[in-house]
């Protein structure tokens, strides 16, 4: 479970807030979206929860353990899919999959069955000898996956984790994430593309200028609008009256 | 503004790091502030340093020849030095930019012509190759000017001369460059490309030192020195004779006023614009086809019984800590940058003490004042000197001092993670401790080596370069966690045009310099060498040691990436 509450973060070379009192929660078992245009604080928000970031006011709690007093307990129970998957380039697939095995602590039988099972499912499982330079955006973003789920967190954290995936890998993707809700763990992601939030969410939250502008799920959405629309229309106009409200 | 000057720019730019423009009313902070007079300072501080050893270089050259008036030389030495300086740095230069990154491919899409495209990418490499000969062209006519009152032309020509002379000898680096990319698909590669380029350059500055050391062999008589230097067979006159804009130079400087200096002058002027002129007009065509398909990355993928066995055999559970040093180890010595500008020290530097000891070797022993010098050697100072040397070669390599800053782009991942700053920044610290035994072991070992040490002076050497260079690389690791370079494009940026590391290689020779001079001033035996210069920067190390966690951590997280 992760409950994000009155998270507040400006950035020192910033006036502007990227974050501004924001609070969420993701239950176990449970599909989040987060979503939001560019700029609007999404990644901000998720580099609090995963403690990449030090709020300036609020809390980030995962499965009950506060992320500021106890980061490495509350690291331990998150897979996280960063935005850029440009790291590493100078080491093997392998070797960063053992990278991050040893720090998270999985055991050797564990991360070979997971690495058989996730780089099977994204076709990258005869470049596991390759360096990470030579893969393309699509394959380092495969490989960033896999290594999220080595230590089958209960709490997966994905940052546009849709970006540069073909068809089939993001039809995988999406199934993982149902199978591990169903398995009652809790999915958290952040996109902009519509299509994906509006099959995948069960609830989602559209942020915009560092402020949630809308918690719910898809019908709550569409009851509080009066609209019958797509997620996309509905989506434009809260976003557009929210920036007309600031103005 | 032409789309080559844009071009030029643009490259200039990317190639320095210089920074944009700040936007309009936006006022500069304290900080900033701060850290541009900083800058500025360590800019004038190293360009001193420099200008000192160029000058002193030069006078003590005037002066063996002015003895046998043959003081003109020091003019073709110049010129000539210029040259070989430029074509090193320039070679280097060229090859480890000629791909710059995928900018290039982008570049290639828009229409520009392939004239403008190289050329201004031989403006921006010209840019440091100026600067580098004009450098040494100054230091000389500071010399001259001031010993020989030379007529005005004099400064006129000496300046034409240090801008021009760069020109061929970058026009010669990208006529085998761009022929030998055309047609050679494996170099075609950024790591390759650093590789060759690398050993290339280590090849061309061992070449460079071995000139240095013949130039002023150590003879004790000047006159003796200065025949030497200006004999038939020496290197100054072997390339003033068969390299004509070096000869040009030298006539126009040494004549200035006349009209000989003049013919000279301008013969130099289309001398060293030919070459360029020609390489630009000929070869832009291939340079802009050898961009292409640059990078490309060519997967070596198991068969499918062969990536089970790989998953079986390869991903296999070690302790954290041991995992995030070997990251450390791989993740630099798989750069290329990194490599050959860090960790390589310890392998370049005994190189450049073998050549420096074969070539001098008969002339220092046959030195009837080195009966004296081998007493203090074995009074001490031989300890104390394989000990300071070791200290330097393991303080050298700048891996602790840019090991924040190369981390850059990986940070947010990192504090992602589930392991402590202070478990994180202590795998660095790991890192450059390893690498600073193994440059101490080698640094005290070759010294032992040159000065026949024996076995107690040795390691009374070896104990104090153990403590002194690892008091230099947490105080570096301190430095880089403290003020770290998180914003830049290439991994130049991190590692060579670091501050932090010119900071501590300057901070290295103040602290190794002023601990010889103590052992010297207080005639320390190898026993009280090994004693305060063991004990005291070990004692340092451990007080610096015990806070460093907590500030790493309190640093990290006031890093925003």
């Amino acid at each position: 479970m992760i409950e994000l509450s009155g998270i507040t973060k400006t950035y020192a070379k910033s006036a502007v807030k990227a974050v501004d009192d924001l609070s969420v929660s993701v239950r176990d078992g449970e599909i989040f979206g987060f979503l939001g245009p560019n700029g609007a604080g999404k990644t901000t928000t998720i580099k609090a929860l995963t403690g990449v970031l030090r709020p300036d006011a609020g809390s980030a709690r995962i499965d009950g353990i506060d992320v500021a007093a106890d980061p490495i307990a509350a690291k331990r129970r998150i897979g996280y899919v960063t935005d850029n998957p440009e790291l590493f380039a100078r080491l093997k697939a392998a070797e960063y999959l053992n990278f991050v095995g040893d720090v998270y602590g999985v055991s050797s039988a564990d991360r070979r069955a997971r690495t058989s099972e996730y780089a099977t499912l994204f076709g990258i499982k005869d470049a596991l000898g390759a360096s990470i330079g030579s893969f393309s955006y699509g394959m380092k973003q495969k490989l960033l996956v896999t290594a999220s789920l080595l230590h089958d967190p209960q709490n997966w954290v994905l940052d546009e984790p849709m970006v540069g995936l073909d068809p089939k890998a993001a039809f995988a993707l999406k199934e993982i994430m149902r199978a591990r809700a169903a398995a009652g763990k809790a999915v958290f992601f952040s996109t902009h593309v519509m299509e994906v939030a509006e099959k995948m969410c069960d609830r989602l939250a559209i942020v915009n200028k560092g402020r949630i502008v809308f918690t719910g799920t898809l019908a709550e959405l569409k009851a509080m609008q009066g609209a019958d629309g797509s997620l996309e229309s509905l989506f434009l106009e809260l976003v557009d009256d929210s920036a007309e409200e600031s103005a | 503004m032409s789309v080559f000057l844009s071009l030029s720019k643009l490259y200039v730019k990317s190639f320095y790091n210089l920074p944009g423009k700040k936007a309009p009313g936006s006022k500069a902070t304290g900080k900033e502030i701060g850290k541009l007079v900083g800058v500025a300072a360590l800019v004038v501080l190293v360009a001193g340093n420099l200008g000192y050893l160029f000058v002193v270089m030069n006078l003590n050259l005037y002066q063996g020849l002015a003895m046998v008036g043959m003081q003109g030389l020091l003019l073709l030495n110049a010129a000539v030095m210029a040259t070989m300086l430029t074509l090193v740095v320039g070679f280097m230069t060229s090859l480890s930019t000629y791909y710059l990154n995928d900018m290039e491919l982008q570049l290639l899409s828009m229409p520009i012509r392939p004239r403008a495209l190289f050329g201004a990418k031989f403006v921006a490499v010209y840019v440091t190759e100026a600067a580098l000969s004009m450098f040494f062209m100054v230091a000389t006519m500071v010399v001259f000017g001031i010993k020989e009152r030379p007529h005005p032309l004099f400064y006129a020509w000496g300046t034409l001369a240090g801008l021009l002379l760069p020109l061929p000898a970058l026009a010669a680096s990208y006529l085998i460059q761009i022929p030998l990319l055309t047609f050679a698909r494996f170099l075609r590669n950024k790591k390759t490309i650093m590789i060759v380029g690398g050993v290339i350059g280590i090849l061309f500055g061992l070449g460079l030192n071995i000139y240095f050391q013949r130039m002023m062999p150590p003879v004790a008589d000047p006159a003796a020195r200065a025949a030497t230097f200006a004999g038939p067979g020496s290197a100054v006159s072997a390339m003033g004779r068969g390299y004509p804009p070096a000869m040009l130079a030298w006539r126009a400087m040494a004549s200035p006023a006349s009209a000989s200096g003049l013919v000279a002058a301008l013969m130099l002027l289309v001398a060293c614009a030919a070459g360029p002129a020609l390489v630009v007009l000929l070869l832009s065509g291939a340079y802009a086809r050898s961009l292409v398909g640059f990078n490309e990355a060519h997967i070596r993928k198991l068969s499918k019984d062969g990536a089970e066995a790989f998953i079986a055999r390869r991903l296999r559970r070690r302790r954290p800590f041991p995992t995030m040093v070997k990251r450390e180890f791989d993740m630099m010595n798989r750069e290329p940058m990194y490599l050959l500008n860090g960790p390589f020290i310890v392998v370049m530097l005994p190189l450049i003490m073998g050549i420096m000891y074969a070539v001098q070797k008969d002339a220092l022993l046959a030195d009837p004042d080195m009966a004296g010098v081998r007493a203090l050697i074995d009074g001490g100072m031989g300890a104390a000197l394989a000990g300071l040397v070791g200290a330097f070669m393991g303080s050298s390599t700048s891996i602790a001092c840019t090991a924040v800053s190369r981390d850059a782009k990986a940070l947010p991942f990192i504090k992602s993670l589930p392991i402590g700053p202070g478990a994180y920044l202590l795998a660095k610290l790991g890192h450059a401790l390893i690498f600073g035994a193994v440059g101490s072991v080698v640094g005290v070992g070759l010294i032992s080596l040159f000065l026949r040490l024996g076995a107690a002076d040795a390691l009374a050497g070896l104990a104090a370069s153990l403590a002194l260079s690892s008091l230099l690389n947490l105080a570096g690791l301190w430095l880089d966690t403290a003020n770290p370079r998180l914003e830049w494009d290439n991994p130049i940026a991190a590692m060579k045009q670091n501050p932090n590391a010119v900071i501590m290689m300057l901070g290295a020779m103040g602290l190794l310099g002023g601990a010889g001079y103590l052992a010297f001033v207080w005639s320390m035996s190898a026993g009280e060498f090994a004693l305060w210069f063991g004990l005291a920067p070990a004692a340092a190390f451990a007080a610096l040691l015990a806070p460093f966690p907590r500030f790493g951590e309190r640093r990290l997280a006031a890093m925003e990436g």
